[in-house]
């Protein structure tokens, strides 16, 4: 569904490319996990899909086509009017994602309002079945209330429910956790399986927390400086590690007493 | 609610320490009104006659409060040099500044917030070189001298209006309204710069925010990104500034209407100054600082019902 | 690697500036005439050699004249912001860093000062002093200086009073004095520099403003905003009085105010 093909991504103030060379597919209903440290590229990777990049400050090359179509090379209106339709981001931080003078009902229903054609009573139905299938407590009261009225954890899933609202083929998600307390953590993962299960939807979730990687993801990738060093099943990854960076990141995750589990 | 009420008590006490302090202070200064009144040549028999008719030997809490309380009878005092009681004297005045005051905040208005947005395109380059050079500029260049020359080339030359013969408000509205519209204008330029500025900055600072990047994911093109989302969460800088903007424009009047000689309320203050007559001045610097306090709850009150976060005295 | 960009602010802000500074300078030792020398047969001439910005109704040379008045804007000015900026520092250097409740009420003060614009209160400080004299005048615009100036310092020093750099300082005990003057000081001046461009133009049409209207400098002492009010009568006959006075001060302004600018970048630059 989602190709990535030799994708290079250098910003003309960094003396090393963001992203070099990396090769990635993602299937139908896939759950693809981008791990790495700080400065991996992985985020740069996920922001040239949906083409929020600033143009003019980075070159781009390779190719990434969604279902066969070259988003990189695209129109700046083709672009658009895949993005939100086709393609959803989630973002880190919920409460800074969201702009807070707006409604959160409202918010969640603009993809639609920009890409479908719904009448106002229509989008609002829409909107509320999303927020229920979040699993967000009485919908009809979130719809009306502010971003700085609900908790992190609220707003989150509301994020997601934006992007969902639209049912798009592949969802992109920036760390979407890590702002979180641990516990609400473990809750939005259990959500996205779902939603993924639920949906058949493709997503890209791109996180730092090897943990939380491996109890969401059926594949994953690791990337290192800008490179992919490493892909496969999540199983393998985790168990049979090639890369010498790959197994670093492994050891390096806290245990509690168990020996570790590397081959 | 609560917000506003508390706003509005804080408006009214605020006043109430204005007034006290100003009341106050001019008492330390003005020395014996009744002297000032009758002049050198005055007998001790007069003075205490006229000191006894205007109440000078209350004390001072009870001048004090009869003078408050004459802000809302309209007894204000009578004026040393005109001999005029003060607000029959300034009534007249204080609307035709008003006039001029909203004529240049409507000016400032309908140009800045359009031009500030526009210019938020550029944030570097030689267009933007320009722009702030010119901002400067306008903002380099006193109102009263603008005036000069708008009040000679307009007035003088083509005959736009007669500066120095200013219709009055009530015989000619649409012919005084056009003579105010060139003061106005004068009066208006280095504001106008100065919400461009702000308003440019503003919309800049905006848009390197989170939620437009989660916009424009969405799909928004940048029109959609501004008009959807931007223009609202600039807009509590911009009332602010604006409400701002409507108390300096009384002070910049000041001025303008000397250039002008427009018959309002600067230059009443300015000549009662001079002639330290003080009742008329200290009735002007209350109604100002009113002013002041009035625009700045006004806008307070505004920004509360854009920004849910600011109601209940919350911050952004 | 980020490349300095060419300031053109800031340098033809120093440039503007510093040709009309020098010009002040020298013209308080040397004008080409006596700025009060009336001379019938001199009246009214146009810029030409031997009078640069011409003459006006009593044949006065009109560029002495604003040589002078330069100087003494320049003068007021300079000492306005002074005053402002040192007591207003120390002000608010102190309220930032102890805080409390003396902090709060200076505060609210501050806030309900600066709501008003500046050539009102300085207005009102002067109906109280009397008007007429140079130095009411630099009085009163200084005192209506000191609160934005004590705000931005207080804003300052109450943001760095909780930095690592000031709490480990503390914790090896340094004296609050010591930390207010070495450590404090040199990071606010960052924020107090544009304070005082801003300040001084300002004061600068402040001060032009209440010398226009007859309230602020009288002469003998000449300032430009005098200048300019003699000069309104006589713009039919002799124009170029008034547009010299008046494209001086807003020069000097506009120097003043490219220099602001071009802080403002050298503040992004390294941000």
């Amino acid at each position: 569904m989602l190709e990535i093909r030799d994708l290079h991504v250098k910003f003309h103030n960094r003396e090393r490319e963001a992203v070099s060379g990396v090769s990635l597919t993602i299937g139908d209903g896939e759950i693809v996990g981008l791990v790495g440290e700080s400065g991996s590229g992985k985020t740069v990777t996920a922001m040239s899909i949906a083409g929020l990049l600033p143009r003019k400050q980075c070159t781009l090359s390779g190719e990434i086509l969604l279902d066969g179509q070259d988003l990189l090379h695209a129109e700046r209106a083709v672009l658009r009017s895949l993005l939100g339709k086709r393609i959803g981001v989630v973002f880190q931080e919920p409460m800074s994602a969201m702009d807070p003078l707006m409604r959160v009902g409202e918010q969640v229903g603009e993809v639609l309002r920009i890409h479908t054609a719904l009448g106002r009573e229509e989008r609002k139905a829409r909107v509320l079945e999303a927020l229920q299938d979040v699993e967000l407590p009485d919908p009809a009261a979130v719809y009306e209330k502010y971003p700085h009225e609900l908790s992190g954890g609220m707003l989150q899933r509301a994020m997601i429910a934006a992007a969902m609202v639209i049912h798009p083929s592949l969802l992109l998600l920036d760390e979407p956790t890590t702002a979180l307390d641990v516990t609400i953590q473990a809750q939005i993962l259990d959500l996205l399986k779902k939603l993924n299960a639920e949906y058949g939807i493709s997503m890209m979730f791109i996180s730092h927390n090897l943990n939380v990687v491996r109890k969401l993801c059926s594949r994953v990738a690791v990337m290192q400086r800008g490179e992919l060093v490493e892909t496969g099943t999540t199983d393998d990854v985790f168990f049979h590690p090639q890369h010498p960076y790959t197994r670093h990141l492994i050891e390096a995750i806290p245990t509690r007493g168990r020996r570790k589990e590397t081959a | 609610m609560k917000y506003a009420a508390k706003r509005i008590f804080t408006l009214l006490l605020t006043m109430i320490i204005v007034s006290f302090l100003t009341f106050a202070a001019f008492e330390l200064v003005s020395g014996d009104p009744a002297q000032t009144m009758l002049g050198t040549q005055a007998t001790p028999e007069r003075l205490a006659l006229l000191r006894e008719e205007l109440g000078l030997n209350r004390p001072f809490f009870a001048r004090y409060s009869s003078w408050l309380a004459g802000f809302f009878s309209g007894d204000l005092g009578v004026s040393y040099n005109y001999r005029q009681p003060v607000w029959s004297l300034i009534a007249p005045k204080l609307e035709i500044t008003l006039c001029m005051c909203f004529v240049s905040f409507l000016l400032i208005t309908v140009i800045s917030i359009p031009l500030g947005i526009y210019s938020a395109r550029w944030t570097s380059g030689p267009i933007n070189a320009v722009r702030t050079a010119f901002n400067q500029l306008c903002m380099a260049v006193p109102p009263f001298f603008t005036g000069i020359l708008v009040s000679w080339g307009f007035g003088i030359l083509l005959r736009m209006f007669t500066p120095g013969d200013f219709p009055g408000l009530h015989e000619q509205f649409g012919a005084s309204l056009k003579y105010l519209f060139f003061a106005a204008i004068c009066l208006s330029i280095p504001r106008i710069a100065m919400t461009v500025r702000m308003m440019r900055s503003t919309v800049i600072g905006e848009m390197n925010k989170a939620y437009v990047r989660t916009a424009i994911s969405r799909g928004n093109d940048r029109r959609g990104v501004l008009m959807t989302h931007v223009l609202k969460n600039s807009l509590v800088a911009a009332v602010t500034f604006l409400g701002q903007t409507m108390a300096e424009i009384v002070g910049g009047s000041i001025v303008v209407e000397q250039v002008f000689g427009i018959p309002g309320l600067g230059r009443m203050l300015v000549a009662s100054i001079a002639n330290r007559d003080y009742p008329v001045v200290q009735t002007i610097v209350v109604i100002l600082a009113f002013w002041v306090v009035l625009t700045g709850t006004i806008a307070d009150l505004l920004n509360q019902s854009i920004d849910p976060r600011l109601r209940l005295g919350g911050h952004a | 690697m980020n490349k300095k960009r060419f300031n053109g602010y800031l340098t033809a802000g120093l440039l503007i500036t510093g040709i009309l500074v020098l010009l002040t300078v020298i013209g308080a030792f040397y004008t080409p005439y006596d700025p009060t020398a009336m001379s019938g047969a001199a009246k009214f001439q146009g810029p030409s050699f031997a009078h640069f910005f011409g003459t006006d109704n009593f044949g006065r040379d009109i560029f002495s004249r604003v040589l002078k008045g330069t100087g003494t804007t320049l003068t007021i000015a300079l000492a306005t912001v002074a005053i402002g900026a040192v007591v207003g520092t120390a002000v608010g250097a102190v309220t930032g860093y102890f805080g409390g409740a003396v902090d709060e009420v200076l505060m609210r003060l501050n806030d309900a000062l600066t709501a008003f614009p500046s050539i009102l209160l300085a207005l009102l400080v002067i109906s109280l002093v009397g008007p007429g004299n140079k130095y009411n005048v630099v009085l009163a615009l200084g005192i209506v200086f000191i609160p934005s100036f004590a705000r931005v310092t207080r804003m300052s020093f109450a943001s760095l009073r909780d930095t690592n750099y000031i709490l480990g300082a503390r914790l090896m005990g340094a004296k609050s004095g010591r930390i207010l003057l070495v450590h404090m000081l040199p990071n606010t001046m960052r924020v107090v520099l544009p304070a005082i461009t801003i300040g001084f133009n300002n004061a600068v049409l402040a001060e032009a403003s209440m010398s226009f209207l007859g309230i602020g400098v009288t002469p003998p002492d000449a300032s430009l905003g005098y200048m300019l009010s003699e000069a309104q009568g006589m713009f039919t006959s002799a124009p170029w009085y008034a547009l010299f006075t008046g494209l001086m001060i807003a020069l000097l302004v506009f120097g003043v105010g490219l220099i602001g600018e071009g802080l403002q970048q050298l503040e992004r630059e390294v941000a």
